[in-house]
């Protein structure tokens, strides 16, 4: 279990830049990014749709080609998928011909029987599942099945865990909650995450460092570091002052120049 | 979590992490009630017909050449089954279907595998495929005989061709149209191209491919008669014909029911291998 040692390498995204369309030449969906993340940090990248954050975090997970610029995690660049990255998609994804514990075991079949069974129950009870491992992803509520995907992500002990919007598709309460579960995972684990998401009290709740993103062409706009201690209130003055903050970066003079283009 | 909690069964609810337990003995009695009382209504019709059809037969309305009573077919089909010669020939034919569609489900999913995977076979041969389709199956008959013979030979190549189309066409849709979404789960996890199509593929595609295979089935049985009624010296196919040659209804009969009752119990075979393959999707 070596790579358990291993976890403590920080994330460097260095000036990339993404076109979709015919060669290059149409809509940047990112250009130049610069993100700098410590190992063990919060990170919550928030945006409207289309400012390239789930981009961004597609190419730190490896599933994206075509980019310029380079993603370092530690002192190995990022090529493609690997192990020491998990993800967390918006919707579970989980496989629906597999069991619950079979889900979750689904990335570590290389590991021994024993080995593997272990692993995949320790998780299992990490999200709180315990009784369910061997219920079918469609006998699960929404929540429990984004537990068993975040489970799934986790077990393989990546450096580093990436959520796409993961609890978009939830409630409002059911989220809440979810975000509470991410929040404790997170302390017993302090793996690396960061987490893409469109819902900036999300982002005030769980985040160490805020990355606001704006669109056409994608850059970051701007980063606020959250130095509040967790568990933060959500209806406290500290949170209420820094929504304010946000909000002010997506809704004021900065959306006069688009008038141009008329 | 405790124990309690363990011991709840889910019931698919949405938002609720853990569903109440619901008391099971009374649901289970109902819905055993409706079930009894759906079979029952759905066999009045049949029964009160054949009863009817008894009657009338009795008493003479219609003509015991042409349409014999129930009892009378019954009564043939266990002196088939007392002179051996219903085992003779269900056995014949049960031994073509068999060997039949095992080879057109064979060659059926080896193309549908290729075509639904690879997109360069899919683009070559699925058009020529989709094409042969439209050829009325009857019309390959001459052919077969004329290169095969009248032999088993032909027999079995039209019921292959039979069990192949549907096979084929289900197994090569199911493997392209696997959710992109979930190919992508398997490249997080970095699966090889053989661990992508074990892991994902096939199971996401497993539905349809039984589907193909019982509708194949189906197939295999309609071709069968074929090939037996044009010609052959053994088979519940040459027993129809043999009973039409000497004017003898109730043998028709008696095959034709035969064949209803042999396809129905291969098809519950296939059912119910698919139903333990797919059990993840019962409630």
């Amino acid at each position: 279990m070596s790579n358990v040692d291993v976890r403590n390498s920080s994330l460097q995204v260095k000036g990339v830049s993404k076109a979709f369309g015919s060669n290059g030449s149409g809509l940047l969906a990112l250009d130049d990014i610069n993100l700098d993340i410590p190992p063990g940090e919060f990170t919550c990248v928030v945006g409207g749709s289309g400012c390239g954050k789930t981009t961004l975090l597609r190419i730190i997970a490896g599933l994206e080609s075509g980019y310029s610029g380079t993603v370092l995690l530690g002192e190995n660049q990022v090529v493609g998928p690997g192990q020491d990255r998990g993800l967390v998609f918006q919707e579970h994804r989980l496989l629906p011909w597999l069991t619950v514990q079979e889900n979750v075991g689904f990335g570590i079949s290389d590991l021994p029987f024993a080995e593997r069974s272990e692993r995949m129950q320790q998780y299992i009870d990490l999200v709180g599942l315990r009784g369910f491992e061997q219920s079918y992803p469609h006998q699960l509520s929404g929540g429990m099945a984004q537990r068993v995907a975040i489970a799934r992500a986790l077990v393989s002990h990546p450096q580093l865990l990436l959520l796409d919007e993961p609890f978009g598709a939830l409630d409002a309460l059911t989220r809440m909650r979810m975000q509470q579960e991410l929040l404790r995972i997170w302390e017993a684990q302090r793996t690396t995450m960061i987490l893409v998401t469109h819902d900036i009290d999300e982002a005030i709740y769980l985040a160490d460092r805020i990355v606001i993103m704006s669109p056409r062409p994608g850059t970051i706009k701007r980063v606020f570091s959250v130095e509040m201690r967790r568990p933060r209130d959500r209806t406290g003055n500290q949170v209420a002052e820094l929504r304010k903050s946000i909000y002010r970066e997506f809704f004021t003079k900065e959306e006069v120049p688009e008038d141009y283009e008329i | 979590m405790s124990t309690a909690q363990q011991n709840v069964r889910l019931q698919n609810s949405k938002g609720v992490p853990f569903a109440v337990p619901r008391k099971k003995s009374v649901e289970r009695a109902h819905v055993a009630k409706r079930l009894v009382t759906d079979k029952s209504l759905g066999l009045i019709v049949p029964v009160a017909g054949i009863a009817l059809w008894e009657l009338l037969s009795r008493v003479g309305v219609f003509p015991p050449n042409a349409l014999p009573a129930p009892s009378v077919i019954a009564q043939t089909i266990f002196d088939l089954g007392k002179s051996g010669e219903l085992w003779k020939h269900a056995g014949v034919t049960l031994w073509r279907i068999t060997v039949g569609f095992l080879l057109g489900a064979a060659v059926g999913t080896l193309l549908g595998g290729l075509t639904g995977y690879v997109t360069i076979a899919r683009k070559l041969l699925d058009p020529v495929l989709q094409s042969l389709r439209n050829i009325p199956s009857m019309a390959w008959v001459p052919l077969f005989l004329l290169w095969m013979g009248i032999q088993e030979t032909s027999k079995i190549a039209l019921i292959a061709l039979g069990a192949f189309f549907p096979v084929y066409l289900n197994l090569s849709s199911g493997m392209s149209h696997v959710d992109p979404k979930l190919i992508e789960v398997g490249r997080v996890y970095r699966l090889s191209s053989l661990q992508m199509i074990r892991r994902v593929i096939l199971p996401a595609a497993l539905p349809e491919y039984i589907v193909g295979l019982r509708s194949g089935l189906g197939l295999a049985w309609m071709f069968v008669v074929a090939a037996e009624i044009m010609g052959a010296s053994r088979g519940l196919g040459f027993l129809m014909i043999d009973g039409q040659m000497t004017g003898r209804a109730s043998i028709i009969l008696a095959s034709v029911i035969l064949f209803a009752c042999l396809g129905k119990m291969t098809d519950r075979l296939l059912e119910s291998v698919g139903h333990r393959l797919l059990r993840y999707k019962a409630q």
